[in-house]
């Protein structure tokens, strides 16, 4: 039995897979983004003005 | 008068999305944005930016097929228009949503389109970012094709080709990200980096990529890159048989997990813990690191996390003889294997359970025929050929499982 005991010790330890998780942690992508406010600041105040009277 | 409540009516639905979506509530801002397309508009450049916008809102919201329509709307769009900026943002997008999809042949196609018009206007920033994105391609390529079964370095070579290219795109990527000063940028870089040279077994390269992920983050006191940073170093420190410095990161990201207050990356933390600390021998820390795990899995319902942490506890308290213990945990790992048809947890459960009844002196009796046909001799022993002396680093997945069975 004592025999069996250490040889369930070191299935024990075995499984435990104390390995890695394979858990990566990536960095997040980087969308390409096209933004209206940023649109309407680029744009000349005037032909804006003139756009939103049309 | 009619066509000006139009446009701002329009506009103004958008805006309310763009806002919405700059807030990261981009369920709030989809139905702003589709408001403002039933709307409609003259100005294409509008309607451009509604398209682009929407496809990133549904990809962040994880809905890929939806994100491609949008994108893809936003290319056909600015390839009628002749905006040739718009084009490469819209072709980057749709590099980035195929990958996701799985679409890896066809994301390349984009991710080139990308960094074509991105060169040709002289678009250093859209140059990088191509680059970047198609780095991501095929690290994604690489993963997609090797079994779980397989270590980091032992892949074929088709696979490490793949994964060599990813280096490659991302090593360019860095030139330019370091010629103009992008920090952030080279921070996640240095992160992708890191985690493709830990697939193709470069460990050492692996720590110092992640090290530089590290200092930049910590530069600009981003804590949840600097989380994502230690625990990736953890990770090459275990292949490095560092297993000490494996604990001081993993320690630091499960602090950092508190912080953040993200209690699924803190368990993730708590069982990479666990162990390294099973390798390290201390089953009692070991142990202390699984029920944390174990008390978060249950709180977040999940039970397949649960049952991973029954399992790794039955183990660690066998380990320290604990029998009485590692019974009452091995038992909860066969229930939730069964629950959530886990056939690998089950045998493996089984198994244990069986193991630990003759170490408990209970004369068992079961059912089950694949206790029975163990019984019969055809018991695998692939396990006992592990010990904790001659490590070897496994994973248990279900493919080696039925390679067992």
């Amino acid at each position: 039995s004592r025999k069996h005991d250490e040889e369930l010790k070191s299935t024990a330890a075995a499984s435990c897979q104390a390995l890695h998780s394979d858990h990566l942690e990536m960095e997040p992508e980087t969308m390409e983004t096209k933004s209206l406010s940023g649109y309407f600041n680029k744009m000349p105040f005037e032909s804006l003005i003139a756009k939103r009277q049309v | 008068l009619l066509s000006y409540r139009m446009e701002a009516s329009c506009l103004d639905l958008a805006l309310e999305g763009e806002r919405l979506c700059k807030e990261g509530d981009y369920s709030a801002g989809v139905p702003f944005f589709e408001a403002a397309m039933q709307v409609g508009t003259e100005d294409l450049l509008v309607l451009s930016a509604i398209y682009s916008q929407l496809g990133n809102a549904y990809f962040h919201l994880r809905d890929y097929t939806k994100a491609l329509e949008f994108h893809h709307h936003d290319l056909t769009l600015t390839r009628t228009t002749g905006d040739r900026l718009g084009e490469a943002k819209a072709s980057g997008n749709l590099g980035n949503t195929l990958k996701v999809l799985g679409r890896f042949d066809e994301a390349v196609i984009f991710c080139q389109l990308h960094l074509d018009i991105s060169t040709d206007v002289g678009d250093k920033v859209g140059q990088a970012r191509a680059l970047y994105n198609f780095g991501n391609v095929y690290h994604a390529k690489g993963k997609s094709i090797c079994s779980n079964d397989t270590e980091p370095g032992n892949f074929s070579e088709e696979i490490n080709k793949t994964f060599i290219t990813a280096v490659e795109y991302y090593e360019m990527n860095l030139c330019i990200l370091k010629e103009m000063g992008d920090r952030v940028a080279q921070g996640r870089t240095c992160g992708n980096l890191g985690n493709t040279q830990y697939l193709l077994g470069n460990f050492c390269n692996a720590v110092a990529s992640h090290q530089q992920r590290l200092l930049i983050a910590k530069e600009f006191g981003d804590l949840a890159a600097e989380r994502r940073a230690c625990c990736n170093i953890g990770n090459s420190y275990i292949f490095l048989g560092e297993f000490e410095k494996a604990a001081d990161h993993y320690k630091r990201a499960l602090q950092l997990a508190r912080q953040l207050r993200d209690r699924a990356v803190e368990a993730q933390a708590c069982y990479s813990l666990g162990n390294t600390y099973t390798l390290l021998q201390d089953y009692e820390r070991a142990i202390d690191y699984f029920l944390k795990h174990l008390i978060i899995a249950q709180d977040l319902g999940d039970r397949v996390g649960e049952g991973r942490a029954c399992w790794s506890l039955g183990n660690a308290h066998t380990a320290l003889g604990n029998h009485g213990q590692a019974m009452n945990f091995t038992e909860r790992h066969l229930e939730i294997s069964n629950e959530t048809g886990d056939r690998c947890g089950e045998l493996t459960a089984r198994l244990n359970v069986s193991d630990l009844q003759t170490v408990l002196g209970l004369s068992y009796s079961t059912n089950s025929s694949v206790l029975s046909e163990n019984k019969a001799g055809a018991r695998p022993k692939m396990s006992r050929r592990y010990s904790m002396d001659n490590l070897q680093l496994m994973t248990l997945t279900p493919e080696k499982c039925q390679k067992w069975a």
